[in-house]
């Protein structure tokens, strides 16, 4: 099956004062399309980090990054937001609405971005599916946190993107709301056929997708596959 | 762009209210620009229509010197030659309008003008009692009289009242008249004579100060130009003045241009003031809106189209500022009460002065207001282009200090152009908008320098034990503080204001210098040769001496001469035009003497010596030099129609600021005018009782009633009231740019308040309450509006010093009063506004603000 994301080789390492320090070893990584996969670890394993690079949300120091067959790290900021705004949904911890923005207007602005016409109807649909059918007119701070990722969460579908990513969804959730987000999460990943990769803390969560990848100090532990859908790239990563 | 046209909006839609403060700065600058501008076009409208009536005619020629016969002659022949022409004689004087002495002892300087029944061929009267205009009010000892006279000397319409020999009987009272120059220096009110009376008078002598003006009425418009060139051309070297009403339309289409020019930029530096408001609200705005920046950029949006939503909304603003500011404009217009409207129609005399908004006025205020919004906030908003996506996956992370980047700079010398083409384009002159735009940013810079260095001063202040006041100073320092914009911005305001009245008070202090016991306060002018003895006398009965409070009050004999050629080695200026093209062209007082005054100092050649000397010479004033005149030249004057040669044989220094002896640019040696008819002046020191100085005056004008008495002290009792308006209108723009500083300090706090929340949040938390916070702000502002007047005070004193010694050339004195006065409002200010405006922060339940974090 044809990787949606490859990671060839990819490293980050940061200067820390006057000392260089790799908070991600070389690595290399193979997703096909459709696979969920869940990256669990401890604190500073270099999990978000990992994610930020697959999203082009940062320029790794070594390696090549393949979306869907596209080299990411070839490309400039501005690429690399058309790139996102067409191909990779995300959904953050801490949600990152727009303050400013009612919950229907946050869902419409990637697909005003792309110039999508009828924003507003496929907005409402969007909001639809993830159960927020009424709240479309609220502003963030008028809605419960797992409204908020709910939100997060149909505003990354908007483009309808082949790759959701997601960076501990349910984190800032309690067990109710984070079991709903999971749900979702799940449904999309098997409706969509979206290629689905998530950092965790949350077993449960990691439960439920088809690989879990676990990190330790900036390097890949193990690989455990109750699905057995993994396709590791090279003998060495996985 | 509908995506960043809606990004826009809906950004707005939130923001507005806190950005509104800032653009109320913009308001108040594009309303004083687009109010001025107006109503100085709409005076310059009115005006322009009225040329005529401020000429009073179609073309006038005008001379100081009696007409001579082939002058005249040739004025009227070539008018005859015109079909339909017409002509009419006008002679102005200064002179003393008395009370008759059954009446009362009152006497005031007139402006008087006799003019004959043809009078005025354009524009028209306004008379108290409502009544037109008729040469038949002047017949047979008829007078008008300017308004301001009637309290002035105690009368009424239908009394009488003397001048020179004459009585005459005020017939009605002058509202506005026609053929009355424009803004120009009034040395008393106006009196109409009929223009035969004025000959009865006895003041028009020969050698007496008159201007005669012919005026001329020309049917067809063609002709009122090839008229002019034919006079220019036949009395070239005679001393007249020719001009049409066209000339007239055009120095006040040049005087009002310049006008509406020069006031916008007080307009300007006002909305410059708010664009430092932009500035910083941009600053702190954009800083809150990185992470929005970057989460449009994680959906999507480029560097460009993030950059572009921004602007847009800046730009939205600034025109929405504009607006506001033209509706402001539109505002203080109507308001305009009609007293006013009705003052201004005196002054200029012309009735209907409209006060509606004239659409270039508003289209340049919108411009500006639009141009400088987005100038200021430009470079702010490039910070935009460094908001990483990555920010997201970092909860807290915000972006430090940007380094100035290549597009930075260049973004900001594109913004340093950019002010300096808005204020050439407002002032309509590269040079002015240069220095204009050059001295406000250098004063900006030294203001801003010195409230930096104050800021530092108040560091020991952040080791304080006392917790309000250790918190107030770490406030003043906090990231993202907004200490520097508002010290600027207030600190302009007050350096205005204190500036001013620091100045104003050195001006008077120097008048009361020069004011002190051996300076002459009254000045007598046109004594005749034949009443040279008598004045004297009259003098030394009112027991008055010299100015040296000594002796006998001198009588200095005065002759007005003009330069017709300046010939010598080097030199050789002939003819009218030359001498006129060289600065010479005007009327000069001379007078003669065997010896210098106390004010004079020989800097080249050498002064006369007692022995007669073959031919005349004349002393000149070092000036001169620097516009050709050298030691040695022969000097022609016409002195009354006589020709006088003189050489030059010493250069004197005059300190015309000692003014016991008077100042003279040409001093001739005793002899030269023998036998030549002269008047005398004389400065003298008045008695100081008001009686006994009215009892003087009128005692002179009675035996000598072509004597004009001229009150020294009313003179700087005028110019007094004319430095007071002065000090009230800069004042006005002063309180204004305070204003302004106050609405970017309120701004400020609004921008600043969900830092302000969460930390009295905390601070409620940790156990502190409600009214120690509040200390803690009344320090803080207490503090910051103390450091403000500093700014402006300290600022002030350079100004003062640098106006009062090397541009007014004046004593420099410290104004303390007005100084330290300047600093404590300015702080209390500060404290107040600052403080009222942080009553929300200091009244908000703590859970409520950390729930929100």
């Amino acid at each position: 099956m044809k990787p949606m994301i490859e990671l060839r080789g990819v490293s980050k390492t940061v200067q820390s004062g006057d000392r260089a320090l790799t908070i991600l070893h070389p690595l290399d990584l193979s997703v096909p399309a459709g696979q969920s996969l869940s990256i669990v670890g401890p604190s500073g394993s270099g999990k978000s980090t990992l994610l930020g690079l697959i999203a082009g949300l940062d320029t790794p120091s070594t390696g090549r990054i393949l979306i869907g067959g596209t080299d990411i790290t070839t490309l400039d900021e501005d690429a690399l937001a058309r790139l996102r705004g067409a191909r990779i949904g995300f959904v953050f911890q801490f949600f990152h609405l727009i303050p400013s923005l009612t919950a229907l207007e946050n869902v419409m602005v990637p697909l005003e971005i792309a110039g999508v016409a009828n924003a507003v109807h496929r907005a409402r649909g969007l909001l639809a599916d993830v159960g927020l059918t009424d709240r479309g007119h609220h502003y963030p701070s008028q809605l419960s946190g797992g409204e908020q990722q709910r939100v997060a969460i149909a505003r990354a579908l908007a483009n309808d993107p082949p790759i959701l990513l997601a960076d501990e969804p349910t984190g800032n959730l309690d067990s109710t709301n984070g079991r709903h987000v999971i749900d979702l999460l799940v449904d999309i990943n098997r409706k969509r056929d979206t290629t689905l990769m998530l950092v965790t803390h949350d077993r449960e969560l990691a439960g439920c997708t088809d690989v879990t990848l676990s990190m330790r100090d900036g390097r890949t532990e193990r690989a455990e596959s109750p699905h057995a859908v993994l396709e590791p790239a090279g003998a060495a990563a996985l | 762009m509908t995506f960043i046209l809606r990004m826009a909006y809906r950004e707005l839609r939130a923001s507005w209210r806190r950005l509104i403060f800032f653009f109320c700065c913009v308001a108040i600058g594009v309303g004083g620009i687009v109010a001025l501008r107006s109503l100085v076009q709409n005076v310059r409208t009115a005006l322009a229509t009225e040329a005529r009536g401020l000429t009073a005619g179609d073309i006038y020629v005008r001379t100081d010197q009696p007409w001579s016969d082939g002058v005249q002659g040739r004025i009227r022949e070539r008018a005859a030659e015109v079909p339909g022409a017409e002509l009419t004689e006008t002679v102005d004087t200064v002179t003393m309008a008395r009370l008759p002495a059954d009446v009362g002892t009152r006497t005031k300087v007139v402006e008087v003008r006799g003019v004959e029944p043809a009078f005025p061929f354009y524009g028209r009267f306004t008379l108290e009692s409502g009544a037109a205009y008729s040469s038949a009010l002047l017949r047979d000892g008829g007078v008008l009289v300017g308004r301001e006279l009637l309290p002035q000397l105690g009368v009424a319409v239908g009394d009488r009242i003397l001048i020179g020999d004459e009585t005459f009987t005020i017939r009605d009272a002058i509202v506005t008249e026609p053929g009355r120059q424009l803004g120009g220096f009034s040395l008393g009110p106006r009196v109409l004579v009929a223009h035969d009376a004025l000959a009865r008078t006895g003041l028009i002598e020969f050698g007496s100060r008159a201007e005669r003006q012919l005026l001329l009425r020309v049917p067809e418009e063609e002709a009122i130009e090839p008229l002019v060139r034919l006079l220019r051309e036949d009395l070239q070297e005679a001393f007249v003045r020719i001009g049409s009403y066209r000339r007239t339309e055009n120095r006040i289409e040049r005087n009002f241009s310049r006008a509406e020019n020069y006031l916008s930029l007080i307009g300007f530096v006002i909305v410059i003031l708010g664009g430092i408001g932009v500035w910083s609200v941009t600053r702190v705005f954009v800083q809150q809106r990185l992470r929005s920046a970057a989460i449009l950029k994680c959906l999507g949006a480029t560097t460009a189209d993030v950059l572009a939503v921004y602007v847009v909304q800046v730009a939205l603003l600034g025109l929405g500022g504009a607006l506001l500011g033209v509706g402001v404009a539109w505002a203080v217009l109507a308001a305009v009460p009609e007293s006013l409207a009705s003052q201004a129609a005196a002054t200029t005399g012309f009735q209907v002065v409209s006060t509606a908004l004239t659409l270039s006025a508003v289209l340049q205020g919108l411009a500006v207001g639009l141009l400088v919004s987005l100038l200021f906030a430009l470079v702010p908003l490039l910070d935009t282009r460094h908001a990483k996506p990555l920010l997201l996956l970092r909860q807290g992370d915000a972006l430090g200090a940007l380094p100035p980047d290549r597009v930075r700079i260049a973004a900001t010398i594109l913004v340093g152009l950019g002010l300096v083409g808005v204020a050439a384009w407002q002032a309509a002159s590269l040079e002015v908008g240069a220095y204009v735009a050059g001295g406000f940013i250098g004063v900006a810079g030294a203001l801003h320098v010195l409230g930096r260095t104050l800021v530092r001063m108040t560091r020991p202040l952040e080791t304080a034990r006392w917790f309000p006041l250790r918190h107030a100073a770490l406030n003043l320092r906090r990231p993202g503080n907004q200490t520097r914009v508002v010290l600027l911005a207030v600190g302009l305001g007050s350096f205005f204001i204190i500036g001013v009245h620091a100045v104003q008070a050195n001006l008077l202090a120097s008048f009361s210098l020069e004011l002190r016991d051996d300076m002459p306060d009254m000045f007598l002018i046109d004594v005749q040769q034949d009443q040279a003895d008598g004045v004297t006398r009259v003098l030394r009965d009112a027991g008055l001496g010299g100015p040296g409070g000594v002796g006998a009050p001198e009588l200095i004999p005065v002759l007005r001469a003009r330069v017709t050629a300046v010939t010598g080695p080097v030199t050789s200026i002939e003819g009218r035009r030359a001498v006129r093209r060289a600065g010479f062209g005007r009327e000069y007082t001379v007078t003669y003497r065997d010896r210098l005054e106390d004010n004079e100092r020989i800097v080249a050649g050498a002064f006369w010596d007692a022995s007669p000397a073959s031919f005349p010479e004349v002393s000149i004033e070092d000036s001169l030099m620097e516009r050709g005149m050298r030691l040695g030249d022969t000097v022609r004057f016409d002195v009354l129609g006589r020709i006088v040669e003189a050489r030059v044989t010493s250069v004197r220094e005059v300190d015309w600021d000692d003014s016991r002896s008077g100042g003279f640019m040409f001093l001739f040696s005793p002899g030269t005018f023998d036998g030549a008819p002269h008047s005398y002046i004389s400065f003298l020191r008045g008695p100081v009782e008001p009686d006994a100085r009215g009892a003087l005056q009128r005692t002179l004008v009675d035996r000598y009633p072509n004597v004009s008495v001229i009150d020294g002290l009313e003179i700087i009792r005028t110019f007094r009231r004319v430095l007071d308006y002065v000090t009230l209108a800069v004042t006005v723009v002063g309180a204004i740019a305070l204003l302004a500083g106050g609405l970017i300090l309120v701004g400020s706090v609004a921008m600043t308040k969900f830092q302000r929340l969460f930390d009295a949040a905390v601070f409620k938390t940790l156990g502190a309450n409600t009214r120690l916070i509040a200390v803690m702000y009344v320090f803080e502002y207490g503090v910051l509006g103390t450091l403000a007047g500093l700014v402006g005070s300290v600022g002030a004193l350079a100004l003062t010093w640098v106006l009062t010694r090397q541009v007014l050339d004046v004593p420099w004195t410290p104004a303390p009063a007005v100084n330290i006065g300047g600093v404590l409002v300015t702080a209390v200010v500060v404290l107040v506004v600052g403080v009222a405006s942080s009553v929300d922060v200091l009244r908000r339940k703590p859970l409520l603000t950390l729930r929100a974090e």
